[in-house]
């Protein structure tokens, strides 16, 4: 019991972070619904009509972006939850807790699902800035929920992996390069931007291997198709099973090298 | 009285190279307030770092409350306070959610929760800021909430790892005041580290002087100053006249109350037993010879002095540069990891 006591205060100190600072919700928020709204337009125009409709199954460009956006989201939430941690240490604060009588795993674990919950409370802004601009969820607002929970999984997975990082890497300077240089290629090698369908062979082969596109494709289902749980149901379990596994890995790289 | 704190050979070698500490061993009573007196980068920290269950020893054995940090580090956690040198407080919560969390981790039972962190705060003056968010807070007020959150949950042996380090005279004074209070009214045991002299004088039963790892010395403060053999009488001569100050020198020497002489730069300081009697019979041997003095200074030795005798060098980091300070606090950072 105390174990889950003890995750709960980490994600309730992260939780608290988060809320002091609005800004950062604000510009946290900002940067995918300028991806949304410009980059969205822009491409509505350029690939309107008929063959967007074909290539993309949604009536607008809008249409089909927004569960992409809504994991890119979780994509750079959980990248830099590595922060955290490279912060803790530098202050000082990692060693307080570190020297309390917590177990070992609560501090990554915390760290994950606060990551989580933040890129959740996001993504649910997004949505409705999203809804606002005339974008509909065809399985409602239970679709959304689940859509939302999805993309969930998918930023414990990411944060577990920058966690895991940062557990190596000490300096900010050091992390951030590695974050950029595998987020970028993680958004432009998945299907949350552009369909599939537009991607030369190669690009395709990399993106069926891409976690990022098994968390974007079961949400796109249920925003432009609806409950087809066929389709669901793969993504799913691969994001359940991703993040589990991003997870294992960050409480055994933290409990063999953060003692 | 109990050993509260036992060390025993510790070692500690970094990275297969860096020996910070070497062989170290020493026992704190309960209620006792002992203090590791020696620059940065002597292993003070290390030694902290190891009896908190942060770092563990290469070879060696340490207990706190008898428990063994090795064998049982969730156990020794448990009797712990740990105050470290960062200011490990954080500056994204209120001064209460700070302690609260605290509270939390050290699984305090709820219903007290809130009068320990109304309390601690209390102690240490800073009730009416707790709703504000740290950032805005003070260095000084910093310091202060973290020394409260280490006493939340009344350790039985708290550790200060350098804990004035970069404050002001006047919270400085504070702190003492609240680490005598620790001592007195809630007869806590108190281990620190420290490269102020004042500091290791003015709140440790005994101290232990360290220098590159080792342990040099550990008694009562006072103690450690007899053991200097006397008080410091510094004579600085006219120039000129070197026949006669060889002369009165020599005779200097055979005195009986004399310990020793050293020259230190233009000047000689002697060692003297009970300086106030051999005055006299100083001015005596020195008017005899005729020789001119310029200067004569009478001092208590202090820890500096004591540093100095059992080291052979001066308690330095003082008067550091910025940069070197920078510097040697990264290098160490780096270091331990």
């Amino acid at each position: 019991m105390t174990w889950f006591a003890d995750i709960y205060f980490v994600f309730w100190r992260e939780m608290k972070r988060y809320f002091a600072h609005k800004t950062r919700i604000v510009t946290a928020v900002f940067q995918p619904l300028v991806w949304l709204v410009l980059l969205g337009s822009a491409m509505s125009g350029m690939v309107g009509g008929s063959m967007a409709k074909d290539l993309s199954e949604a009536e607008n460009y809008l249409q089909f972006m927004t569960p992409g956006i809504m994991v890119m989201t979780a994509l750079f939430s959980g990248m830099f939850s590595g922060n955290s941690l490279i912060w803790d240490r530098r202050i000082g604060f990692l060693n307080k807790m570190l020297a309390a009588p917590i177990s070992r795993t609560t501090i990554p674990t915390g760290k994950v699902a606060a990551a989580a919950i933040q890129s959740m409370i996001q993504m649910v802004i997004i949505a409705a800035i999203a809804t606002a601009l005339g974008v509909r969820f065809t399985s409602g607002p239970l679709g959304l929920v689940l859509m939302v929970l999805i993309a969930g999984l998918f930023c414990c997975g990411i944060s577990a992996i920058s966690l895991s990082f940062a557990v190596f890497i000490k300096t900010p300077e050091g992390l951030h390069p590695i974050l950029n240089f595998l987020s970028m290629p993680l958004l432009f090698t998945s299907n949350a931007i552009f369909p599939r369908a537009f991607m030369p062979g190669w690009l395709q082969g990399i993106s069926a291997v891409n976690p990022m596109t098994y968390a974007v494709t079961p949400m796109r289902v249920l925003a432009l198709e609806g409950w087809r749980w066929e389709s669901v149901m793969p993504g799913l379990v691969f994001t359940l099973f991703f993040a589990a596994a991003a997870c294992y890995l960050l409480s055994w790289v933290f409990g063999q090298h953060i003692r | 009285m109990e050993n509260m704190i036992q060390v025993v050979h510790l070692t500690k070698i970094y990275s297969g190279q860096v020996m910070a500490v070497r062989d170290v061993s020493f026992s704190v009573g309960e209620g006792e307030t002992f203090g590791l007196l020696g620059p940065n980068g002597a292993g003070k920290t290390t030694i902290i770092m190891i009896l908190t269950t942060l770092l563990k020893p290469t070879s060696g054995t340490a207990r706190v409350a008898g428990i063994d940090v090795r064998e049982n580090p969730y156990g020794v956690r448990l009797k712990l306070g740990y105050v470290s040198q960062d200011l490990a407080v954080d500056d994204n919560l209120t001064g209460w959610d700070n302690l609260y969390l605290q509270a939390n981790f050290y699984h305090l039972p709820k219903n007290i929760i809130k009068k320990k962190c109304a309390e601690v705060l209390r102690l240490v003056g800073l009730e009416k800021r707790a709703d504000d968010l740290v950032e805005t807070y003070s260095g000084g007020m910093r310091k202060r909430l973290d020394l409260a959150a280490g006493l939340l949950h009344e350790p039985r042996a708290l550790f200060l790892d350098e804990p004035t380090l970069g404050l002001d005279v006047q919270t400085r004074q504070q702190i003492w005041k609240y680490i005598e209070f620790l001592r007195s009214e809630k007869k806590m045991t108190v281990l620190l580290t420290t490269h102020y002299m004042e500091e290791a004088e003015k709140l440790c039963d005994r101290a232990a002087i360290i220098d590159r790892g080792e342990i040099k010395a550990i008694d009562a403060p006072d103690r450690l100053k007899e053991a200097i053999g006397g008080d410091l009488i510094t004579i600085s001569f006219s120039p000129g006249e070197e026949e006669k100050q060889e002369k009165a020198l020599k005779a200097i020497e055979e005195l009986p109350f004399v310990n020793g002489i050293e020259s230190r730069q233009k000047n000689y300081v002697l060692l003297v037993k009970n300086s106030e009697k051999a005055i006299p019979s100083l001015f005596q041997v020195l008017n005899e010879t005729g020789v001119k003095v310029e200067n004569l200074n009478l001092k208590k030795p202090t820890l500096a002095d004591v540093y100095l005798h059992f080291t052979g060098q001066e308690l330095r980091d003082e008067s550091w540069s910025k940069e070197q300070a920078i510097k040697s606090a990264a290098m160490r950072k780096r270091i331990r990891g």
